[in-house]
């Protein structure tokens, strides 16, 4: 795990630059401007813009405001997604910067959860982390931790804060010397052009005959569509852990 | 449920806590089984204990039904309930009844109830649906409570009002550590009613 640092910190530190846009509709005192962020790949949406909210709340009335929500061309956006994932899915081959409309009325109950509160976003993102581990090992190096070290892992997440984030996450990370790698690997594949939200199976790192796997005999196992029927190249990557304990 | 519209997200129970909450009389031991106890069991154990409660339900009229996922031997079990909020005025073919307590529509009524026949009167008084699913969780290899609660016409029920309505044994707990006890969530894609919500 020592030698995947630097790409440990460049995916920590992806970052994709956003325009935040009012919903014309919206009504506002004076004219709103847009609002430039970069935005960090693995949090979530409204765990990043207490900013872009207060800039647009500042030229509207308190009885015009309530639950922000945002939306990418007409698709609202899933704040329960990570960011990177939302824009990968939904943008990634439109120029930069990802314009977001910002809306503060007619929440998309059938679309969205609702985000009460930072609280919300913790429980969820927990919950991933959580069942990551549940395929890694068991549960057993979550449930071990003490609530201080989930604690830790949330903390580091909401500031943004690599070495805090991974001095617990890295004891999600490991697995036993005499095994090749975890229980299962947690990964969810994610397509705009099928009807489920997500692909998610049981998948072992390992084969029965002590072959480890690569990320291609996943996708052919798990969604051949994806992948196009030709023979293995040389040096194919092998199947590598990702920066958080779930991969999405 | 295929063709109905898009149904708000629901809210399920995350294991490991304790199964609970179905409302009816028919909850199962299995349902609250929790990690430390390694109770875990794989599909085929849980189809088969699904069947075992079906059975049961439908011996006592408690309304659980089995759904197949298509082109797949997988399923779930699921049950939809109504509920009035107390002091409402309902009517119901003309005849009207006055709730006081937050009784099921079927015993309130005595009639067999399909959510087409149920009015509302203008003072917006409120009936609640609950809809249950328990699926088999891969992740965790036991299975998972999924319920959602919403009005009527589709809308979702605030998450206070969802706390407010937990029976008093649990709600001590749960409003002390609400989200360590339920977690919020999308139904998983195998049990999704319509395309494409998560």
């Amino acid at each position: 795990m020592t030698d995947d640092k630097d790409v440990l910190r460049d995916v920590w530190f992806g970052r994709i630059p956003t325009c935040f846009t009012l919903y014309q509709d919206e009504i506002t005192e004076r004219e709103a401007e847009p609002y430039y962020l970069l935005l960090p790949r693995v949090s979530y949406l409204t765990l990043v813009t207490d900013k872009v909210k207060k800039h647009f709340q500042k030229v509207m009335r308190q009885e015009d405001i309530s639950e922000i929500w945002f939306e990418y061309e007409g698709t609202p956006l899933k704040w329960h997604y990570p960011i990177g994932l939302l824009f990968d899915l939904l943008a990634s081959s439109s120029a930069l910067p990802w314009n977001i409309t910002v809306h503060f009325k007619s929440f998309p109950e059938k679309d969205l959860l609702h985000c009460p509160s930072k609280d919300a976003i913790e429980a969820h993102f927990m919950s991933c982390v959580k069942e990551a581990d549940a395929l890694k090992h068991k549960s057993q190096v979550i449930n071990e931790m003490q609530k201080k070290d989930h604690k830790q892992l949330w903390m580091g997440l909401q500031n943004d804060r690599f070495d805090q984030f991974w001095a617990i996450n890295r004891k999600l990370m490991e697995y036993p010397a005499e095994e090749n790698g975890f229980r299962y690997i947690p990964f969810r594949i994610y397509q705009t052009t099928t009807e489920r939200p997500f692909i998610q199976k049981l998948f072992r790192p390992v084969a029965a005959d002590g072959q480890l796997h690569t990320l291609g005999d996943l996708l052919k196992d798990v969604c051949p569509s994806a992948v196009a029927p030709e023979g293995r190249e040389q040096n194919e990557p092998r199947l590598k852990t990702d920066s958080r304990s779930e991969q999405e | 449920m295929g063709t109905s519209p898009r149904l708000p997200s629901p809210m399920p129970v995350a294991p490991p806590a304790l199964g609970w909450a179905t409302g009816s009389g028919a909850e199962r031991s299995w349902l609250s089984f929790s990690m430390e106890e390694d109770e875990f069991f794989g599909e085929k154990t849980f189809q088969h204990c699904c069947a075992e409660f079906i059975r049961h339900s439908q011996q006592i009229g408690d309304g659980w039904e089995w759904r197949t996922l298509k082109d797949s031997s997988e399923g779930y079990m699921c049950k939809t309930h109504f509920q009035i909020k107390p002091e409402t005025l309902m009517s119901h073919s003309g005849a009207s009844a006055c709730v006081q307590t937050c009784l099921p529509i079927e015993e309130a009524l005595e009639l067999p109830l399909d959510d087409s026949e149920v009015t509302e009167t203008t003072t917006g008084s409120q009936v609640i649906k609950y809809e249950y699913h328990v699926l088999y969780s891969c992740s965790y290899q036991v299975p998972v409570l999924y319920f959602r609660a919403s009005f009527l016409d589709g809308r979702p029920l605030a998450l206070k009002d969802i706390w407010e309505r937990i029976h008093e044994c649990y709600k001590t707990r749960l409003l002390q550590e609400p989200w360590d006890t339920i977690t919020q969530q999308s139904l998983p894609p195998q049990a999704s009613p319509s395309p494409a919500h998560c």
